[in-house]
């Protein structure tokens, strides 16, 4: 049985407004949105935060979900939303922020990542495209046609792009390999 | 290294943690606060339906106000060739339009690969059906048709706003893009029925033109709306 069989059940009872269903969506689907944000941004902080937005919005936007139609791709295109939405904002705050660097000019050293994982680390060679497709396929455990949903894309662009993340990975997991020998390692 | 391999690194790299209890209690809480029932959007099928007969009524409104010139000069092959061809381009983009604003839809091809397949379909249609190979007062005609088009345009981006207007876009550009494509295909519809003007360059440029700059005029408007959003949030 998948284990998302009856959420399609617990979001039409959630429109209607019962409250035990959506603690129950709240509960069972927040640990996986969690590592889903946690794979690119690799910060506690961060995926915390993204996972309390997400909810807000999709409690905002519940009634876009049609009855009967598959959960967990409306779910996960309303997270991917939240995540470019953040995505954005990041790269324009980083960019201010390299900016005020330029001017001050002080050398400081990195501050130490909170990372919450290594999948976050093994993932960053991919683009966010990529990523998402292979923490949707591979972690979360969706369908081609479930990514290709949660994605907006095809099914042919969703196996276009795991073909890509795996090839970039297999390089980069390799290269790791090579340099095991030599004291290097990735994970 | 192999496919399943690379799967067992994915699987044991993953964050061995789940999210704070407290961001779950406190989710939870807040959503429990503003818990009523909702309507859910109404199926595809009406939304899809309502955007054809948007765009239909735009198409007949317009050309009754200017004159059914243009379909009254065709003869009945033109006729079935170019509205069967609009027809279909119309349907496909609503549908498109429709899955780009309920989140989690199925997607056969991008609002971008439709605007350009559809265009040059009609484009096809168009040089089919039309041989007159002079092009005369092929600017100041031309703008004229551009105008009109892209102004019925607008009307039926509206209604069809108002209509999908409870959906939401996860990816905002893209459905601005579906929206001035359905909204154009309404323009073109006015000017098929319309323009009696059937040189093949004036109906290859100027008629076509307005799907793209319609669906850019979107995605444009779209775009900008978001960036102002932002830049005040």
């Amino acid at each position: 049985m998948h284990a998302d069989d009856n959420l399609e059940m617990l979001m039409a009872r959630y429109q209607e407004g019962d409250s035990a269903a959506a603690s129950a969506l709240i509960y069972r689907l927040s640990p996986q949105l969690y590592r889903f944000f946690a794979a690119h941004s690799g910060s506690r902080a961060d995926a915390d935060d993204l996972l309390q937005e997400t909810w807000l919005r999709i409690h905002k936007v519940r009634h876009t979900y049609r009855p009967g139609e598959p959960a967990l791709p409306w779910f996960y295109a309303i997270a991917r939303h939240i995540r470019v939405d953040h995505y954005r904002k990041s790269i324009r705050t980083s960019t201010g922020e390299r900016k005020l660097e330029a001017i001050s000019k002080t050398a400081t050293l990195p501050a130490k990542s909170d990372r919450a994982d290594d999948l976050a680390a093994l993932l960053a060679p991919l683009s966010p495209g990529e990523r998402d497709v292979l923490e949707m396929l591979k972690v979360a455990g969706m369908s081609l046609e479930e990514v290709a949903r949660a994605t907006s894309s095809t099914v042919g662009s969703v196996k276009q792009k795991a073909h890509r993340a795996y090839k970039k990975l297999r390089e980069t997991l390799s290269g790791v390999r090579l340099g095991d020998g030599q004291g290097g390692g990735l994970l | 290294m192999k496919n399943n391999e690379i799967d067992g690194v994915l699987k044991a790299a993953q964050a061995p943690h789940g999210p704070e209890p407290e961001t779950l209690k406190r989710v939870t809480e807040s959503i429990r606060d503003s818990l009523q029932p909702v309507r859910p959007l109404p199926p595809r099928w009406v939304l899809t339906g309502g955007l054809i007969l948007i765009c239909a009524a735009v198409a007949l409104a317009g050309a009754a106000r200017a004159g059914f010139f243009g379909i009254g000069r065709m003869n009945p092959w033109e006729r079935v060739l170019i509205f069967s061809a609009l027809g279909i381009f119309i349907v496909l983009a609503a549908k498109e339009y429709v899955n780009a604003m309920i989140p989690g839809s199925r997607r056969r091809v991008s609002a971008g690969a439709l605007l350009g397949i559809g265009t040059l379909v009609l484009i096809g249609v168009f040089a089919v059906s039309f041989r007159d190979y002079r092009t005369d007062h092929f600017i100041s005609a031309g703008i004229t048709c551009l105008l009109t088009g892209l102004l019925h345009a607008v009307p039926a981006a509206l209604l069809s706003w108002l209509l999908l207007r409870r959906g939401f876009a996860v990816n905002a550009v893209s459905a601005g893009l579906a929206a001035g494509t359905l909204a154009g295909l309404a323009g073109v519809g006015v000017l098929e029925l319309h323009c009696s003007n059937f040189q093949a360059a004036h109906v290859l440029l100027w008629h076509t033109a307005v799907v793209p700059l319609s669906a850019a005029g979107g995605a444009l408007f779209v775009w900008v709306l978001r960036l102002l959003q932002r830049s005040s949030s």
